[in-house]
C-alpha cells in the first residue's frame, strides 16, 4: 500500500467520511432536511478531489487509474448527485440521516469496485454497495410488502455474493494471486489451469449477473421493485447494474485469458434469454415498477451484447474498431440517464404515502401534467431507442459493435453468430416499443382520470429535468460520451500501444485487410 | 446555397421551438413558418442544376468513435444535399405542408399549440429524410418521422386513433430495426472490402464504390431482404399495407395527407436510394417477386376500394394500389420505367394529398364520411367539387394531368420489360404482371369515378342537418388556398413532364445504371428472346410529352 494508493482513495474516503458524519450527527440531530444538503456536499468535494488528481498514474497496487477506473468513478458520482436529490424529501419516519449516510456509503461502494484491481478490494466494494441497499430497501417504505421486498432481496444476494466468492476462490487457486494484473500473467502462461478457471467463470458470471438482474438472474427484481419507492427502484436499477459491468469489464474480459471461447458464449445466451425474457414479460405488466423492472432486465440483455462482443474479439485476437466494451459503458450511461430519470418523474408525480402504481394512474396525463408527460415521453423513446434520442445513440453502438464482429475461433466463424445476436436484438428493440408506447399512449391518448398529486418535491423533479436535457443532449451530440465510454478500458487489457484509440483503429483495419489469412495466434496481453 | 438547404430543414424546427402558446398565434406562426420554408425549398429546388452532383451541401462531422480524428470521414457526418432523386420529393413536402397546415386551421381547437408543433417537427423530419447524405442520418430522420405522426394520429384522429397509432409505430419500427442492421451491415462490408483507413457513413461513396466492387449475390440477397423489411412496410407493399387504412382512416386530415403524400414515398425513395443503387444483383434476383407483390397491391387494392363505402378508406386503399404502380416501375428497372416511378411517386403525393384534403373538408361539413350518406354535392359545393374532379383525374391518369405523365412512363417500361427485355422463363409471368397492372387503371378509374358520381352529382342527398351549426358553404378562400397550389403543379406535370424528368434522370441514371445493366445482361444470357431495339424507343417516349 503506497502513498499513491491512498491518494488516490482520496475521493472514496470523503463519501465515506460524510457518511459517517451524517450517520453520527443523525443519532444527535433531528434536522432531516439538512442531510441531503451534506451528502452533495461531500459528493462535490469527492469530484473536486478525483478532479485533482486527473493526471495521476498509477497502475500497481490494489487501486488502479486506469480509463475504466477513471469512467466509473465519475460515473457513481453523476448517480450520486441525482439520487441526494432523488432522496432530498425526508422520509416519513425516522431514519432519513441513516438514509442518506447509507446512499453515500453504496456510491463510495460503486467508486471502489471501479478502481479495484485486486479482486479482495473488489468484492468489499460490491458488499460495499449490497449492505447499504439492505438498509436503503428497509428504510424506503414500512409496510409488509416492502419487507418481503427487503428480505427477498438480502437473500437472494447474499446467495449471490457466495457464488462470486466461490468463483474468486477458483480463480486464487488456479493462479495463487489475488491481484488481477498478476492473475492474468499467470493465467494466460499456463493453459493446464483452464478447466478450473471455467467453472471460476461460471460461477463469476452467476454472482454478477445477480447483480446486473440478468435471466436466469433476475427473479428478485420484479417483486422487489414493486415493493419498494421510486427512489429505491432507481438506486436498485443502475448501481448494482453499473458495479456489475464494470466487474465484469475487470474480471472476465481482463482478467481471465483463456476462458473468452467459452465466455462468449455463455454471455451470449445469457444475453438473448435476458433481453427476450424481459421484453416479453414486460408487455404484460401494469404495474409500474414491475414493468420498469422486466424493462431494467431487458436493457441488461442489450448491454450483455457489448460484453459477449468483447469476449468475443478477445477470443478472436482482433480488437474492434466499434468495439464492445466501449459500447457497452456507453449503453450503460443512456441506459441510466432514461431509467433515473423516468423513476424520477414518476416520484414526482406521486405522493410519499400514495405513489403512482398502474399504468392507468397516468391517463391523461398529457393534459394535466403536460410537462411531466413530455419528461416520461422523452425517457420512453430513449428507452426504446428511437432517434434522436440517447437510446439510439446507444443501440447504434451496441449493434454496429456486434455487426463487426469477426474472424475465426476453434468453434467456426463467429460473424453469423454475432449477426444473429443483432438480429434478435433489434428485434427485442422493436418489442420494446409495445409496452414504452403503451405507456405513451395512456399518458396522450387517454381522457384524464384524476390529476395527479404531483407532491414528490423539488428534488425529484430537478433530477427528471437533468435526466430529460441529458438524454435529449446525449441523443443529438454524444460524442463526447461516446469518447469517454470508449476509452473506459481496464489498462490491464489494452497495453503496448493498443490504449491508443487511434492506433487501436489502424490495428483493426490491418487485421481486416488481412482476414484472407488465418489470425496469427493470440495477442501477447 | 449550402446553408440555405441546412436553413430550410432546419427552420421548421425552430418554428416548433417558438410556437405561441395561443390557438391563433400558434396557427398563425405555423403557417408563416411552413410558408417561409416553402419559398426557401422553392428558391432551391428550382436553382437545382440538372446534373448527378450532389447541389447545396453540408457536411459536418457529426459522432463519431474514438480512433476517428475529426476531420476524416470515419465518424457519422450531418451530411445533407440535394439531387434529382430527393429534389422534387423535398420540393412536393415542403408545398405539402401548406396544405396541411391550412386544413387543420378550423377543426383542431384541442391542444392546437402541440398540434403545430408536431406538424413542424414532422416537416424537420420529412425534409432531412430527403436530403440526408449519410446513411445513419438517413435512418435517423427516418424513425424520427414516427413520433410525431405517433402523436398526430393518437391526440388528434377518429374512434379507434389509438389502437391505429399504435399499430402504425410498432409495424413500421419492427420492418425499420432489421432496415437499420442491414444498412450497418452494407457500411462494415464495404469498411471491411475496402480494407482503408476510415469506415464511410456516406452513402454517395458508398454506392459508388459498391457499383464499382459489387458484392457477392448471396451477401446482396439477404441485404435486400434485411432493407425489404422497412421499406415494404412503409410503402406499403402488399400483404404489409394492413396498418395503411387503419392509420389513414384514423388520422387527423393534415396526418393523412402527409402520410399518403410524403410519408409512403420514403419507402419507394428508399427502395431507389439503397436497394437498386446498393444491390443491383440482388434488385435483379429479386426483380419476379417484387413485380409480383406491386402488381398484387395494385389489383388488391383497387378491387378492395371499389367495395369500400367510407371514402377515406377507398382514398387509402386507393394509395396501395397506386404505390403498387411506383413499385411497379422501380422494379420494371429499365430508364422509362424508373423514370415513371420516382415520378409517380410526386404524382401521388399530389392527387392523393389532395384528395384526403378534400375528404377532410366534406366531414368538415357534413360530419360523414359514408358514400351513401352523400348525394349531388355538386349543386352545394361547386369549388369543392371541382377541386375533387381535378384530383380525380389526376388520380385516374387523364392525359393532361400529372396521373397520366407517370403511369404511361412505367406502364410502357413494364411492357418494354415484359415483350422485350425479359428472360425466358419469366416472360409469361411478366406479360400477366403488365397486363394486370393496366387493368388496376381501368379498376382505378372505376372506384374513383364511382366516388365522384355519387357524392357529387345525381340527385341532392345530404345528412341532416344540426340546426345549431352554420349553414354549409363552399369552400372559403384559405381551402382554395390549401388546394390551388397542388393543382397548379398537377397541370405543371402533365404538360410539360421533361421540365421535371430533366432533373431527376441524370441522378436516377447514375444510380440505376449498374442494376440496369445486369437485368439486361440477365436477357442477355437468354438469346432464345427475340432481341427488340429499346433505344430508339426510348428517345422517342422521353420526349412523348
Amino acid at each position: 500500500m503506497s502513498t499513491e494508493t491512498v491518494c488516490l482513495l482520496i475521493p472514496e474516503c470523503v463519501l465515506i467520511a460524510a457518511a459517517l458524519a451524517i450517520y453520527v450527527a443523525g443519532a444527535f440531530i433531528d434536522a432531516p432536511k439538512r442531510w441531503s444538503w451534506i451528502a452533495a456536499g461531500g459528493i462535490l468535494l469527492a469530484a473536486g478531489s478525483l478532479w485533482l488528481q486527473g493526471g495521476m498514474s498509477v497502475v500497481e497496487g490494489p487501486v488502479s487509474s486506469d480509463g475504466l477506473a477513471t469512467f466509473g468513478r465519475w460515473l457513481a458520482l453523476a448517480f450520486g448527485g441525482l439520487f441526494v436529490l432523488l432522496s432530498s424529501r425526508p422520509l416519513s419516519g425516522p431514519g432519513t440521516s441513516e438514509y442518506v449516510g447509507s446512499l453515500l456509503l453504496a456510491i463510495a461502494g460503486l467508486m471502489l469496485v471501479s478502481g479495484a484491481s485486486e479482486v479482495v478490494l473488489l468484492f468489499l466494494g460490491l458488499e460495499l454497495i449490497s449492505i447499504p441497499t439492505y438498509i436503503l430497501l428497509y428504510l424506503g417504505r414500512r409496510d409488509s410488502n416492502s419487507q418481503e421486498a427487503t428480505l427477498k432481496y438480502f437473500f437472494l444476494s447474499i446467495l449471490a455474493s457466495a457464488m462470486l466468492l466461490y468463483g474468486f476462490s477458483f480463480l486464487y487457486g488456479t493462479t495463487g494471486t489475488t491481484d488481477l494484473t498478476a492473475m492474468r500473467a499467470v493465467a494466460g502462461a499456463s493453459a493446464g489451469l483452464a478447466d478450473l478457471s471455467k467453472v471460476a467463470l461460471v460461477l463469476i458470471l452467476a454472482g454478477l449477473g445477480f447483480k446486473i438482474a440478468a435471466v436466469p438472474f433476475h427473479f428478485y427484481a420484479p417483486d422487489v421493485y414493486q415493493g419498494t419507492t421510486y427512489t429505491n427502484g432507481a438506486i436498485l436499477s443502475v448501481l448494482p447494474k453499473a458495479a456489475g459491468f464494470v466487474a465484469l469489464a475487470r474480471i472476465v474480459v481482463a482478467a481471465m485469458p483463456g476462458t473468452e471461447a467459452d465466455g462468449w458464449r455463455v454471455v451470449f445466451v445469457l444475453a438473448v434469454l435476458t433481453m427476450t425474457f424481459g421484453n416479453v414479460v414486460a408487455l404484460w405488466q401494469d404495474n409500474l415498477r414491475r414493468l420498469l423492472a422486466y424493462s431494467s432486465i431487458a436493457h441488461a440483455g442489450y448491454m450483455l451484447i457489448g460484453l459477449a462482443v468483447a469476449l468475443a474479439s478477445r477470443a478472436t485476437g482482433q480488437p474492434m474498431a466499434f468495439g464492445g466494451l466501449g459500447a457497452m459503458m456507453f449503453y450503460l450511461c443512456v441506459y441510466t440517464v432514461a431509467t433515473i430519470g423516468t423513476f424520477a418523474v414518476l416520484d414526482y408525480l406521486g405522493h410519499r404515502d400514495n405513489p403512482v402504481e398502474g399504468i392507468d394512474e397516468l391517463a391523461g396525463l398529457g393534459r394535466t401534467r403536460p410537462v411531466a408527460a413530455a419528461m416520461t415521453a422523452v425517457f420512453m423513446f430513449s428507452l426504446a431507442g428511437i432517434p434522436p434520442l440517447a437510446g439510439f445513440q446507444g443501440k447504434l453502438s451496441i449493434f454496429l459493435s456486434a455487426l463487426s464482429v469477426e474472424g475465426q475461433t476453434a468453434g467456426g466463424n463467429l460473424r453469423p453468430w454475432f449477426i444473429g445476436l443483432a438480429i434478435i436484438g433489434v428485434i427485442n428493440a422493436a418489442i420494446a416499443a409495445a409496452y414504452y408506447l403503451r405507456i405513451i399512449g395512456t399518458m396522450y391518448f387517454r381522457t384524464p382520470l384524476a390529476t395527479p398529486r404531483a407532491e414528490g418535491g423539488l428534488g425529484s423533479w430537478c433530477a427528471a429535468v437533468a435526466c430529460a436535457v441529458l438524454a435529449l443532449a446525449i441523443g443529438i451530440y454524444p460524442r463526447p460520451l461516446v469518447r469517454a465510454s470508449f476509452a473506459a478500458k481496464p489498462a490491464a487489457v489494452y497495453t503496448e500501444g493498443e490504449t491508443d484509440s487511434q492506433k487501436l483503429l489502424s490495428v483493426d483495419r490491418k487485421t481486416w485487410a488481412e482476414t484472407a489469412s488465418p489470425p496469427p495466434h493470440l495477442p501477447d496481453f | 446555397m449550402d446553408t440555405l438547404l441546412l436553413v430550410t430543414v432546419l427552420l421548421p424546427l425552430g418554428g416548433a421551438l417558438v410556437i405561441g402558446s395561443d390557438r391563433r398565434v400558434a396557427r398563425v406562426s405555423a403557417l408563416a413558418t411552413v410558408l417561409l420554408t416553402c419559398v426557401l425549398a422553392a428558391i432551391l429546388v428550382f436553382s437545382y442544376p440538372a446534373g448527378d452532383a450532389a447541389f447545396a451541401q453540408t457536411d459536418v462531422t457529426w459522432l463519431g468513435w474514438p480512433g476517428s480524428s475529426p476531420d476524416s470521414s470515419s465518424a457519422i457526418h450531418f451530411n445533407i444535399a440535394l439531387d434529382g432523386l430527393s429534389v422534387w420529393m423535398f420540393g412536393l413536402t415542403a408545398m405539402l405542408m401548406i396544405t396541411a397546415v391550412l386544413v387543420g386551421w378550423e377543426a383542431i381547437d384541442q391542444q392546437a399549440p402541440l398540434y403545430y408543433r408536431l406538424l413542424l417537427l414532422l416537416e424537420t423530419g420529412m425534409l432531412g429524410v430527403f436530403v440526408a447524405g449519410d446513411i445513419i442520418l438517413f435512418y435517423v430522420f427516418f424513425e424520427f418521422t414516427l413520433i410525431p405522426l405517433f402523436f398526430l394520429i393518437g391526440i388528434w384522429g377518429s374512434e379507434a386513433r389509438r389502437y391505429a397509432a399504435i399499430k402504425f409505430f410498432l409495424f413500421t419500427l419492427a420492418g425499420s430495426v432489421l432496415t437499420f442492421l442491414g444498412l450497418l451491415a452494407i457500411v462494415l462490408w464495404v469498411a471491411h472490402d475496402s480494407a482503408s483507413e476510415v469506415v464511410t457513413f456516406s452513402i454517395a461513396e458508398l454506392t459508388l464504390y459498391l457499383t464499382n466492387n459489387p458484392m457477392d449475390t448471396g451477401l446482396q440477397w439477404w441485404l435486400f431482404v434485411a432493407l425489404f423489411a422497412g421499406f415494404a412496410i412503409k410503402v406499403p407493399l402488399f400483404p404489409l399495407h394492413t396498418w395503411l387504412p387503419l392509420a389513414h382512416v384514423q388520422a387527423p386530415t393534415a396526418g393523412s395527407v402527409i402520410l399518403a403524400g410524403v410519408l409512403l414515398k420514403i419507402g419507394t425513395y428508399g427502395f431507389v436510394r439503397f436497394n437498386v443503387a446498393m444491390l443491383p444483383d440482388a434488385t435483379v434476383a429479386c426483380m419476379p417477386w417484387m413485380l409480383t407483390l406491386a402488381v398484387a397491391g395494385i389489383v388488391y387494392g383497387a378491387l378492395v376500394a371499389l367495395a369500400q363505402t367510407d371514402m377515406k378508406r377507398l382514398i387509402a386503399y386507393s394509395s396501395v394500389s397506386h404505390l403498387g404502380f411506383c413499385m411497379l416501375g422501380i422494379f420494371a428497372v429499365n430508364r422509362l420505367g424508373m423514370q415513371g416511378g420516382v415520378l409517380q411517386m410526386v404524382n401521388h403525393g399530389l392527387s392523393t394529398g389532395g384528395l384526403f384534403a378534400l375528404v377532410g373538408m366534406l366531414y368538415e361539413r357534413y360530419h360523414t364520411r359514408e358514400i351513401a350518406d352523400l348525394g349531388g354535392l355538386a349543386r352545394q359545393t361547386p369549388v369543392l367539387a371541382f377541386f375533387m374532379l381535378v384530383m380525380t383525374f389526376s388520380s385516374i391518369g387523364v392525359p393532361g394531368l400529372n396521373g397520366f405523365a407517370g403511369e404511361i412512363l412505367l406502364l410502357i417500361g413494364m411492357f418494354q420489360r415484359a415483350w422485350g427485355d425479359a428472360p425466358t422463363q419469366y416472360v409469361m409471368l411478366y406479360r400477366v404482371i403488365a397486363v394486370a397492372a393496366v387493368s388496376g387503371v381501368v379498376l382505378g378509374a372505376w372506384y374513383m369515378l364511382y366516388l365522384v358520381q355519387r357524392v357529387f352529382f345525381g340527385p341532392l342527398r345530404e345528412p341532416k342537418h344540426d340546426p345549431k351549426e352554420p349553414p354549409v358553404r363552399d369552400l372559403s378562400t384559405r381551402e382554395i388556398c390549401a388546394l390551388a397550389p397542388l393543382c397548379v403543379f398537377i397541370l405543371w406535370i402533365g404538360l410539360q413532364p421533361s421540365f421535371f424528368l430533366d432533373r431527376i434522370s441524370p441522378t436516377l441514371d447514375a444510380l440505376t445504371t449498374p442494376a440496369m445493366d445486369i437485368a439486361a445482361g440477365a436477357k442477355d444470357s437468354n438469346p432464345a428472346d427475340p432481341p427488340i431495339a429499346s433505344k430508339p424507343i426510348e428517345g422517342n417516349l422521353a420526349r412523348v410529352d
